[in-house]
């Protein structure tokens, strides 16, 4: 038992662990409507936390992405662009790098945002995807002999919405093939369809009450590496809600019509598939022959 | 009566005893096994002053010991030891002791009483001072981070890296005695400062006969790889520079500094003392920094000085430099134990000749073929096959690292090969040494098996021949068979 443990570790110290947060910057999350000082406080601890995930290991790498209503964009690290910066404290160049970087670029963000005039859900499944782009590149780019682990860690205020369930499941399922764990820290809501994808993928889903110790949660939380977590003693994961949601309607269900087919779940039956356009022959009304009903019990 | 002497007694089994190995193989310390050993509580704690040293301590320490420091660093309070223990899972008990003993041994932290009794854990406040300053900002900028116009004449990183490496050459050309036949130039040759630190570290020693020659330590050296040997030979340099009058703390955090700064960018050296200067034309010397002029204000540190402390951030990023990578590879192995290098360096030629004969040199290859006897004379040099395999491994041709990454193992070199030169190591040890205690001269057989069965039942016997009425018992279990062989006799057995 030994022997695999040390060389286990001393692989986990030579790879490099790549750490994608997307950090949902939508102004008409709950908690930045009532107090616009919890986005700024948000960002801080993001900002140490990102940074406390370089300092654990020289070959660490860092993405920041923000998350709005409209679009993705990246805070860190900007490409091309060589940010000129002296030391002014003494804080750790490559750590102010990253905190004068992801601060100038959200703010350009924000003052460029679109007015907007109902609150608005935020694309968190396609920063993820964004995300996920990025880490397969980086992947690809890793020299011969070099293993990289990657993490995505969602950090939102909203509420998910089912609309885009097509987009979590593909995210999700994506990740889980690449072996990338998807983290979530819900700050407001508790969130069924991240929870669902962190538990594919292995990840942690935390619901954080108070913003206040929102550091020291992400730091005991998410910043050991998967390999690190089985060593320590983390929150348990509460019972995941598994409803899927329906294609129609997008909304969740407990029991549905499923495409023996292209297996698209629908709250109501409908003779044509929408997904991939397979007629199902009815014969006679449903309720007659419920036994050929396409029928599944999706409940958990 | 039996008749008790006390030696040693060898049995044969594989295994590599302390006594016989020879003491004097190269000694190669991570930072971490430098400061445990070398420097007391009161001066770590000076060391902790310097924020640069408190990063490479943090970077240096175990996994699960850096997920306790950054979990207790905002915590102003001391911190129950029951409740940092109850954090690791059961399964790696062993493991969290090791980083606790480890955060004990650097004082990193300490045990503090609290009220209520309980011994609790409490950061060093000088080294929670410094990380987190490094990690938040605050506190005074590092000493050569002050703003410098413009470079006229910028240098690139391909200058840099090419720089160091011929002067880090210069060191090894030196060492191996290829520098002056090669045509070298001035510029080739090393300072009498350098020379010291090379005698002093055991790497070369003055010989009567032929002035400085090197030792086998000093081939060992050669065997590591540049990250390797550039840490070893700045640890030896720093055991130095309390003689030269220059302060280890200074030292070290300049060292750091240099290791956490951004490569391809320039660094002024304005408001530095003058040892610190000194020191700086003693890192230019080997290459960690360049600097064009000995006076001017401005260096830029090379890729040897970059994460010096660890060989893995080193590998991940130098090998991801391509030109690099294709400049450094240059060894195929076969799995007909063949080696093809493709180089015309005296000195890799020098090194590669130390485990393989050489068959034949062309102008741009050489090919040698690994064979027992070859290995055997390298071990008997006291070098290790684990060292032979890192050579061959660190300097494989980018081809061969394709391969690695085709059939995903965990080496680029054949299996069979690797295997085999361990073997051929093995082959060496096969003795196992016990100290123990000889028990002869039995009167009678019914004496000899009594007491060989005792020791057999408490299994301390190492030996015993019937014949001869002769055991060998281990020395810690002497004093219970000396006790029942007393009762046994007493009782007139």
């Amino acid at each position: 038992m030994e022997i695999p443990d040390v060389a286990a570790s001393k692989e986990a110290e030579a790879s490099i662990d790549l750490l994608a947060i997307v950090l949902d910057t939508n102004p008409s999350q709950q908690i930045v409507r009532q107090n616009p000082q919890n986005l700024t406080q948000i960002l801080e601890a993001v900002i140490a936390f990102g940074n406390a995930h370089l300092m654990q290991k020289a070959q660490n790498k860092l993405a920041v992405l923000s998350c709005s209503h409209y679009t993705t964009e990246f805070l860190f690290p900007l490409p091309g662009r060589h940010v000129e910066l002296r030391q002014i404290d003494g804080q750790y160049e490559a750590f102010s790098l990253v905190e004068k970087t992801v601060k100038q670029q959200l703010g350009s963000i924000l003052m460029n945002a679109p007015r907007l005039s109902a609150p608005c859900e935020s694309l968190l499944a396609g920063s993820m995807s964004m995300a996920l782009c990025y880490i397969s590149r980086l992947q690809r780019n890793v020299p011969a002999g070099v293993k990289m682990h990657s993490r995505i860690l969602v950090l939102t205020g909203s509420n998910e919405c089912a609309s885009q369930y097509m987009t979590y499941m593909n995210v999700f399922f994506t990740a889980q093939k690449l072996g990338i764990v998807v983290d979530t820290c819900a700050l407001d809501k508790t969130l069924s369809l991240l929870q669902q994808g962190c538990d594919i993928t292995n990840g942690q889903f935390l619901k954080v009450n108070q913003l206040d110790g929102l550091l020291q949660y992400l730091l005991w939380v998410f910043l050991p590496s998967p390999q690190m977590r089985h060593k320590l003693v983390l929150p348990p994961t509460p019972k995941v809600d598994y409803r899927a949601s329906c294609f129609c309607h997008r909304e969740l269900i407990d029991i549905g019509y499923v495409c023996s087919v292209c297996l698209s779940v629908f709250c109501k039956y409908s003779p044509i598939c929408t997904t991939c356009h397979t007629i199902f022959k009815t014969p006679g009304p449903l309720p007659v022959k419920p036994k050929k009903k396409k029928k599944t019990d999706k409940q958990i | 009566m039996a008749d008790t002497k006390s030696g040693r007694f060898a049995s044969s089994s594989a295994a590599i005893s302390p006594l016989v190995q020879s003491p004097e193989n190269l000694e190669c310390k991570n930072f971490q096994e430098y400061l445990r050993t070398r420097q007391t509580p009161e001066t770590l704690e000076k060391l902790y002053n310097y924020p640069p040293i408190c990063l490479a301590v943090y970077r240096e320490l175990p996994e699960i010991a850096r997920q306790f420091v950054i979990r207790i660093l905002f915590v102003d309070q001391p911190v129950p030891q029951a409740v940092v223990t109850s954090w690791g899972a059961q399964r790696v008990a062993k493991e969290q002791m090791e980083a606790t003993s480890c955060l004990t041994a650097l004082c990193v932290w300490r045990v503090t009483a609290i009220p209520g009794g309980l011994a609790a854990w409490e950061l060093s406040p000088t080294f929670k001072k410094s990380v987190r300053q490094v990690l938040l900002g605050g506190g005074k900028p590092w000493a050569m981070t002050n703003t410098l116009d413009k470079d006229s004449k910028p240098r690139d990183i391909t200058f840099l890296d090419s720089y160091a490496m011929s002067r880090w050459r210069c060191v090894l050309h030196y060492m191996v005695g290829t520098g002056g036949r090669n045509g070298g130039t001035d510029a080739e040759a090393i300072s009498p400062d350098a020379v010291r630190i090379l005698l002093h570290a055991n790497l070369m020693k003055r010989d009567e006969r032929d002035g400085i020659t090197i030792t086998r330590q000093g081939f060992q050296f050669l065997l590591l790889d540049t990250r390797a040997q550039v840490w070893h030979f700045m640890l030896q340099y720093l055991e130095t520079c309390e003689e030269r009058g220059i302060s280890l703390p200074e030292c070290l955090s300049m060292l750091f500094q240099l290791s956490f700064s951004t490569l391809g960018r320039d660094y002024s050296s304005e408001g530095m003392n003058s040892q610190m200067l000194t020191f700086l034309q003693h890192l230019r010397e080997f290459g960690l920094v360049f600097q064009r002029k000995r006076k001017e204000g401005r260096f830029y540190p090379t890729r040897l000085a970059l994460n010096v402390t660890n060989k893995d951030a080193a590998q991940a990023s130098t090998t991801a430099d391509e030109e690099r990578m294709q400049e450094r590879g240059y060894i195929v192995v076969e799995t007909n134990y063949r080696v093809y290098a493709y180089t015309d360096s005296q000195l890799q030629v020098a090194v590669l000749g130390l485990f393989t004969e050489l068959l034949y040199r062309f102008p741009n290859l050489v090919v040698g073929v690994l064979t027992r006897d070859s290995v055997r004379q390298a071990l008997r040099g006291g070098i290790t096959a684990e060292q032979i395999v890192s050579y061959l491994e660190q300097y494989a041709h980018p081809n061969m690292k394709l391969v690695e990454s085709a059939i995903q193992s965990k080496s680029c070199l054949p299996p069979t090969v690797v295997d085999q030169i361990k073997l051929w190591e093995l082959e060496r040890n096969r003795f196992t040494y016990t100290e123990g205690v000889v028990y002869n001269q039995f009167l009678s057989q019914n004496d000899f098996v009594t007491l060989r069965d005792y020791a057999q039942s408490i299994n301390m016997l190492v030996w015993q021949n019937e014949r001869t009425r002769t055991m060998v018992v281990q020395k810690n279990g002497h004093d219970d068979v000396k006790r029942y062989w007393k009762k046994y006799s007493k009782s007139g057995g």
